[in-house]
């Protein structure tokens, strides 16, 4: 058989190996203990642990395991939080420490997790899974969690944890009050006290010698002019040394010092920042009416009709259906006859009297009668009493209408 | 020598084996990255509105394809999913009321449900009678919210089909 | 069987008909010349290289095996590319929100990510060193070959390098972070300033003339189907061009210092039949082909080292992206350019020559952006590509490092790369806030936060 060349390279190649297969093996422990290492493992067992130990194995067995996050579709929001915060609605962990504390139950009532998520009034990163950057700050993601931490590092006067109040104020922004935020309705009343609507446009409203601040908190924090201001650099810092003294940091400013404290400062600064643009549903937000006003014309036609002779009518919700022309009363849907002929009309309709057919009605009115409107034999009463005043209003009202048509007529012949 | 040379061999063989079977198990470890860790399936168990907004009868809930039957003040709820294949089943009136004995509760069947996809037919009680359905549709679990009174429906709860909720 | 290090399990058993295959895997472990010929001829994976091949070209110190590190670093970013291709969704709504989710839930997710994006720069890297060596030691020059078309090669070459730079680019965008879309907004405003069509060029690169949806889904489709292509069917070609052109060009240096010895006509070498009808085959004069012992067999000696270059480069990538996380910026907001706002550092050269190039003269004004974004790396590449042919030097310099009689070139050359490398050193490390330079002890100012 004809030999093989000899491979020249061995003796290098050899190392080369040797590292390159040791560099495989490192590259795999490396990989395997990447994915291992974040901490709500550990929360996680350790909250089944203290479970187990006040609730018994069994009810330990119910806490879920793996990443678990709450998903909001309609602002995009996948909230991991409750990965490590288990407790949230457990009963029996107020007072342990975090992320075992049980959330206050009340205001989880009006703003269940499943539908607010929790990023929406904690702040925080909710896609994060880590402690550091869910909570921050952290770069890249602007929002902190807006804690009792980083009120601590403003300072604020008073209530550490004030900063959330922001969010609060985001869909709460067209109430004058809000249970609960204190810090921002403090700042609301101020800005009543202080008048700030004389120079600023708020919500639409205000004069304009000053800029609109309805959405001042959409203002990107590297757009205010920071040469003369000291320490932190933040929007909200700014905001609280303008309040302070507006003039030490715009020099040709015309806004009065209005030498607020640093509480009222600091609320003022929390109020304007949580005024933006917000990008949650409109059904989350109180205080907008949802709705096409009444015209002053409609609402006073409506008026005379609930107070003139037909009042009857439409406090009964008769008027849905039937109009009753002879009493003012005129019906938005008409899709029933007018009564002002009742007694007449049913007569010839079912052959059968109009007080015998409200005792007994057939037909569309039996079904009315039965379910919608419930009358008692006396509301019955009144109902055929009032009818019969109708029935002659009516008449009188032809009889008017036909000797000013004899009147009318010659007039306008002649043209 | 030869014997000292063999040994080297293997060594190598045995290291970079092992190098290239990590590599191999890291390979197939990142396929591991298309098993979804979270959800984003809507809730299974929603809140459907109040009481007094279902009137006499049935309400369709496109969202969470269910039917909702009301008779005075007991409620029950039958799946619109096709237990053929998943399509929504549609419900049709029909001319003349029937009443029947379902798991020993009377019923009054007021409908009857039509799939669009293959043609299975379905009794008011969700019954197959007819087409390619294996199963009768799905009956959920009805309840009322503690926190506002709304009715909620628990999607992942099947129930028997004499499960009623009675408003008090 | 592609994978060379299972053949052991198969010992071969040596050919019993001449002309059959006689087992169905190939050896890794050859013992005789034949069957490792048979390896070649039996092996659909090594069917681009030649049974034998020339020991000088194999040399780490010759070539350093940049172009096979290449090629792996391209393996490594399909194979990552391909799990990401599930996970992410090319949409403006959702884009950030999958990368978010790649990076926090998905398992092995922000690992996936960094593999493909540190291989993604390190594969611009080792595709520009694989030029550079290339040039320095003239191996697009053809040598004593016959029908030798190195220049062509070269060219070829230059333009992977060129898409491989747009793969890269391509893929910056597709996060919708602030980094992508402003990187792309300065991109693609260079492609803006060239004179008369600019605006329509960008409108078309873009489709609009906004960022959004609809270059989110050119950039897309650029970066996972267009330009893998492209890349793809250049580098067989580039390959097979290798092959036709006689090896690499350490072959003919060999070649001329064995000239002496002519070769005997039968073991000249062709590569087609097509080729020997017309004659257009190229047909080394094989001197050193007939140097026995300046050969050696492909299989396993080539084999070897390219699996280990290839295994090489996966381990190292895998470690890196265990430590090197990839960054996710805020959401892409094109109301805030951010301060400073970067190219990828591929291109921060031209960004600082950008920067410097808007030329006044009296009331006429010719944007920087065209000067430095398109005159000059359009020169630049011009000339790259023509070079070959501009090259006057004697063809004994192809396939040496820094040849005499190529020195001047070399040291232009040279300077130019190292001009190159300090304007990305200065846009990457010294530029900041305001395109201020700040050096690398001095803190940048804060950048103002909300809180």
């Amino acid at each position: 058989m004809e030999k093989r060349t000899n491979s020249p390279y061995p003796r290098i190649d050899r190392p080369v190996l040797a590292v390159v297969g040791v560099l495989l093996v490192i590259s795999t422990v490396l990989f395997a203990r990447n994915d291992r290492e974040h901490e709500w493992r550990w929360y996680q067992a350790e909250f089944k642990r203290l479970v187990a130990e006040k609730f018994g194995p069994d009810k330990a067995k119910t806490v879920p395991t793996g990443l678990q996050q709450i998903w909001i579709p309609s602002m995009a929001k996948a909230d991991r939080c409750v990965t490590c915060h288990q407790a949230l609605g457990w009963k029996g962990f107020e007072t342990a420490d975090e992320p075992f504390r049980t959330h206050p139950a009340e205001i989880l009532k009006s703003h269940p997790p499943e539908t607010f998520g929790c990023t929406s009034c904690h702040g925080g990163q909710g896609w994060a899974i880590d402690a550091g950057p869910a909570h921050g700050p952290i770069e890249h993601w602007n929002e902190p969690l807006l804690g009792k931490q980083l009120g601590s590092e403003y300072s604020l006067v008073d209530n550490k944890a004030a900063l959330m109040q922001m969010n609060c104020n985001v869909c709460h922004r067209y109430e004058r009050e809000t249970k609960g935020a204190d810090a921002i309705n403090h700042a609301k009343k101020l800005v009543q006290e202080k008048g700030c609507r004389g120079c600023h446009v708020v919500n639409g409203r205000g004069g304009t010698i000053g800029p609109d601040l309805t959405y001042v908190g959409d203002k990107e924090a590297e757009q205010y002019e920071y040469g003369r201001l000291s320490g932190q650099k933040t929007s909200f810092a700014w905001h609280v040394a303008h309040f302070k003294d507006p003039r030490s940091l715009v020099t040709e400013t015309v806004m009065p010092n209005f030498n607020f404290g640093t509480k009222d400062a600091q609320a003022l600064a929390m109020l304007v920042l949580s005024w933006k643009k917000s990008p949650v549903p409109a059904a989350f937000i109180p205080g907008v009416p949802h709705s096409e006003p009444q015209t002053e014309q409609e609402k006073a036609d409506e008026e005379r009709m609930k107070t003139g002779p037909g009042g009857w009518f439409v406090k009964t919700g008769c008027f849905v259906c039937h109009s009753i022309s002879a009493l003012g009363v005129k019906s938005p849907a008409q899709i029933g006859p007018d009564l002002s002929t009742a007694v007449e009309d049913v007569q010839s309709r079912f052959g059968r009297t109009l007080d015998d057919f409200l005792r007994e009605p057939t037909g569309t009115m039996s079904v009315v009668l039965s379910r919608q409107i419930i009358l008692t034999p006396e509301e019955k009463a009144v109902a055929i009493s009032k009818l019969r005043e109708a029935y002659a209003e009516h008449e009188k009202q032809k009889a008017t209408a036909a000797k000013a048509d004899k009147q009318a007529a010659p007039v306008a012949a002649r043209h | 020598m030869a014997e000292h040379k063999d040994r080297r061999d293997f060594m190598m063989k045995a290291g970079l084996g092992a190098g290239i079977a990590g590599l191999g198990l890291q390979a197939a470890a990142s396929l591991r990255s298309l098993v979804p860790n979270v959800s984003y399936d809507a809730p299974t168990t929603v809140k459907i509105g109040m009481p007094t907004d279902f009137p006499d009868g049935l309400k369709f809930l496109p969202d969470q394809r269910l039917f909702v039957f009301r008779e005075g003040k007991t409620f029950h709820a039958i799946s619109a999913v096709c237990t053929h294949l998943g399509c929504t089943v549609r419900a049709e009136a029909m001319s003349q009321p029937e009443t029947k004995e379902v798991d020993g509760v009377k019923m009054k069947l007021t409908h009857r449900f039509l799939c669009p996809c293959h043609g299975s037919r379905y009794e008011g009680d969700g019954k197959a009678v007819a087409g390619p359905a294996p199963r009768a549709l799905a009956w959920y679990h009805l309840s009322i919210s503690v926190d506002d009174g709304s009715l909620v429906v628990d999607l992942a709860q099947e129930v028997a089909r004499d499960f009623r909720l009675t408003l008090a | 069987m592609a994978f060379p290090f299972l053949s052991f399990l198969k010992r071969s058993q040596g050919p019993e008909a001449p002309g059959v295959h006689p087992q169905p895997f190939w050896s890794f472990r050859p013992r005789s010349d034949r069957e490792s010929g048979d390896a070649i001829v039996s092996n659909f994976a090594l069917h681009m290289f030649p049974a034998k091949v020339s020991r000088a070209s194999l040399a780490w110190k010759y070539s350093f095996w940049l172009g096979t590190g290449s090629a792996a670093l391209f393996l490594l970013l399909i194979l990552s590319g391909g799990p990401l291709l599930f996970l992410y969704v090319p949409s403006v709504e959702r884009a950030y929100a999958s990368i978010k989710d790649i990076e926090y839930v998905v398992t092995f997710g922000s690992w996936l990510r960094s593999v493909h994006r540190v291989g993604a720069h390190l594969m611009v890297v080792v595709v520009a060193l694989h030029l550079v060596r290339v040039f320095l030691t003239g191996a697009y020059k053809n040598g004593v070959g016959q029908g030798q078309k190195r220049e062509w090669n070269w060219v070829i070459g230059v333009f992977l390098l060129l898409f491989t730079l747009l793969l890269s680019f391509t893929g910056y965008l597709l996060p919708w972070d602030q980094l992508a879309f402003w990187a792309v907004t300065v991109g693609t405003n260079i492609a803006a300033s060239i004179p008369f069509v600019g605006p329509q060029v960008r409108e078309l690169l873009i489709g609009g003339r906004a960022i959004d949806q609809p270059t989110l889904i050119r950039f897309y489709v650029l970066h996972i189907v267009v330009l893998p292509i492209a890349v793809g069917a250049l580098f067989a070609y580039h390959m097979w061009r290798v092959r036709k052109d006689g090896g690499l060009a350490a072959v003919d240096k060999e070649a001329r210092e064995n000239e002496l010895q002519e070769a005997p006509a039968s073991s000249t070498k062709t590569y087609t039949l097509l080729g020997i009808a017309r004659g257009t085959s190229p047909v080394i004069k094989a001197t050193s082909i007939s140097r026995l012992d300046k050969m050696v067999n492909a299989v396993p000696d080539l084999v070897r080292r390219a699996n280990l270059v290839t295994l090489a480069t996966i381990a190292l990538i895998s470690i890196l992206a265990t430590f090197v996380r990839s960054p996710l910026e805020e959401p892409a907001n094109p109301l805030v350019t951010p301060n400073p706002a970067k190219a990828p550092w591929y291109f921060l050269w031209l960004q600082e020559i950008v920067t410097d190039t808007t030329i006044k003269i009296g009331s006429f004004t010719v944007n920087g952006a065209f000067v430095g974004g398109v005159v000059l790396p359009g020169l630049l590449v011009t000339l790259l590509i023509l070079w070959p042919w501009l090259d006057r030097s004697p063809k004994e310099a192809a396939g040496v490092w820094f040849a005499r009689a190529r020195r001047r070139q070399n040291l232009v050359f040279l300077l130019l790369c190292a001009f190159v490398l300090t304007l990305t050193f200065v846009g990457t490390v010294m530029r900041g806030p305001y395109w201020h330079i700040y050096w690398p002890w001095e803190a940048w100012p804060d950048i103002p936060g909300r809180l």
